[in-house]
């Protein structure tokens, strides 16, 4: 990962209320130079918010914003050069494709033939050279994405803000295009803060994760340290699935691809616990078996398909088992 | 699929409705090629005497040239100010906002001849009364809510976040407004325009209020004509704003489709 000179963000207890609401409560938050970092939350968990007091949009309450160690509390949105990928878009519908993406330099009085030669390199970036004399509305939706990319880029913004940018996307071409995001965030360098609710796009495009929820941080850390050991119950259900075990000494997370599942009597090691399965559901990949165990909820157990060994049917007993660090224990919340 | 009963009464339906709108106007078009010096239908004989008459007469066309001069400045005006205005409410949220609407549009409500004696009481002592700039002013009063009505419009269809997306860019306030809000809003801006210089054009209750000799418009000089002496020029006069209302509008269809054909086609 390139490090560009600027775009270290710090926000310091950063609130914002509406009225009597509190959409964001009391945040700090360092945003590494270059970091590809995702506000990850439910709608209502205020990382829209954050993101357009980032932005300049909302007025902050309380609290502040530190670009590279200076307030940019006061500085109104146009003077604040972030760039900004929103929902929906937002291209200029009367513009062609090119004067979208020159037109930051073009507001800004740039000469000509520098904005031309920028808006060429952008185009080829986000490899739509030959629709530059389009308009948005003759593009597909992933087009008018790369197009809303490049001009937000346009520009070199130290931080580069995306307002679920995928949203408006089939599942197919979202996958595709979050390679192209990771892609393009190397290659340029800039801060990402990326809005989404969309766990597996946290998961596969992010540097961190900023778990949200009622406007306060649940967690943060890499993707791994968030899935391999979520702190609280939100964090485990939120970002991928879990099965939550309430034992002796509290509660405890476990991951339903983590879990052994065998005929009675017939498991590796020991029996944790034992049950009947209640229904089986295939996904081609993977198999998603429901079990249900006296006294608890049911337990999902995930299993490669191509490596079950076992016929299972439903209505049959059996035994699970899982490895000694597979059940993470969670904060009492 | 065959039509049902129902769906060919109401196409027959349609068609009669159109026609009752529309046949009161088409009767001028015959009475003005009457032969005769007052109105009546032409029997048998036509003649264009009439037509002559309006394209030779130095009163009619002094009134055709002032009623353009009016209807173009009033268009000018209340576009201006409605437009301002529309941006205006549209910005500003507040509780107070749609009771400043309601304000405005006050003039669309109020019955136009009371509107002509409020003007009458105004004008004339401030020296206004028959003048171009107090039948301007009192036009602009009366068409700026159309204005309002028809950007206000265009602007509920405005996508908010195309403004923020200009700020975000770097653009200011107003470089925003002039390159991305204006040309979004441009056809509720244009009808506007248009709505607001066609009430100026055939306005009549308030001009005979407050014109007298000075200025004598087109509406004014159609109504004389008629009170006074029947006279069929009135007729040719209606012919030839039928003739212009039909040529904008076929133009205005024309440049439309051209519009759609060469814009977002291939959506």
């Amino acid at each position: 990962m390139s490090e560009s000179a600027t775009g270290g963000l710090s926000l310091t207890g950063l609130t914002k209320r509406f009225g009597g609401f509190v959409a964001v409560d009391d945040v700090d938050l360092e945003i590494r130079r270059g970091e590809f970092l995702t506000l990850l939350g439910p709608s209502g968990s205020g990382k829209t918010t954050l993101l357009m007091m980032i932005a300049g949009f909302l007025d902050i309450t309380e609290g502040d914003i530190l670009l590279d160690g200076a307030s940019i509390r006061g500085v109104p949105a146009d003077k604040r050069n972030f760039g900004m990928v929103f929902q929906g878009y937002a291209l200029f519908p009367h513009m062609t494709v090119r004067q979208n993406v020159g037109y930051a330099l073009d507001v800004r009085g740039r000469p000509k033939a520098e904005i031309e030669a920028r808006v060429d390199e952008m185009l080829e970036l986000v490899q739509l050279q030959e629709f530059g004399h389009r308009k948005p509305g003759q593009l597909s939706g992933g087009q008018q994405q790369r197009v809303a990319l490049a001009r937000a880029l346009c520009f070199s913004p130290p931080v580069l803000l995306l307002d679920e940018p995928l949203g408006a996307l089939d599942k197919k071409l979202r996958v595709e295009v979050q390679d192209q995001l990771k892609d393009i965030h190397r290659r340029v360098g800039t801060t990402f803060i990326y809005v989404t609710h969309d766990q597996e796009e946290a998961l596969s495009m992010s540097d961190r994760i900023v778990i949200m929820q009622n406007g306060r941080i649940e967690q943060l850390g890499t993707p791994t340290e968030l899935y391999e050991r979520p702190r609280t119950r939100f964090a485990a259900g939120f970002l991928g699935k879990s099965n939550f075990l309430d034992l002796a000494d509290g509660t405890y997370a476990l991951r339903p691809e983590k879990i052994d599942l065998a005929p009675q009597g017939a498991i590796n090691g020991d029996a944790r616990l034992s049950g009947t399965i209640r229904d089986i559901t295939y996904f081609g990949a993977m198999q998603k078996y429901m079990i249900a165990v006296e006294g608890r909820e049911d337990i999902e157990v995930d299993v490669d398909s191509w490596r079950n060994p076992h016929e299972l049917s439903v209505g049959q007993p059996v035994d699970l088992g899982w490895a000694d660090n597979a059940a993470v224990k969670l904060e009492k919340t | 699929m065959k039509p049902g009963l129902f769906a060919r009464l109401n196409r027959v339906g349609a068609w009669l409705a159109l026609l009752f709108l529309v046949l009161p106007a088409l009767i001028a078009i015959p009475v003005s090629l009457t032969p005769k010096r007052f109105l009546s239908m032409p029997k048998g004989e036509y003649s264009l005497r009439h037509f002559e008459h309006l394209f030779t007469s130095p009163e009619w066309l002094s009134s055709f040239a002032q009623s353009g001069i009016i209807a173009a400045s009033t268009a000018l005006l209340a576009t201006t100010l409605g437009t301002l205005c529309a941006i205006g409410l549209w910005r500003v949220t507040s509780r107070y906002s749609e009771l400043v609407r309601a304000f405005l549009l006050l003039p669309l409500i109020i019955p136009q001849i009371i509107s002509a004696m409020v003007f009458y009481r105004l004008l004339v002592p401030i020296g206004l009364i028959d003048s171009y700039p107090g039948l301007i002013i009192a036009h602009t009063v009366l068409a700026t809510p159309m204005v309002l009505i028809t950007v206000s419009a265009s602007l509920a269809n405005f996508d908010p976040k195309l403004e923020q997306a200009s700020r975000n860019l770097g653009a200011s306030n107003w470089t925003t407004m002039r390159r991305v809000i204006l040309p979004s809003i441009k056809p509720g801006v244009i009808a506007g325009a248009l709505f607001a210089f066609i009430l100026s054009w055939d306005e009549i209750v308030v001009t005979l209020f407050i014109s007298k000799f000075t200025v004598y418009t087109l509406p004014r000089r159609m109504w004389n004509g008629i009170r006074e002496n029947t006279d069929p020029t009135v007729a040719a006069a209606a012919v030839v704003l039928i003739g212009i209302t039909l040529l904008a509008f076929i133009i205005y269809a024309v440049v439309a489709r051209h519009r759609a054909q060469t814009g977002a086609s291939e959506e």
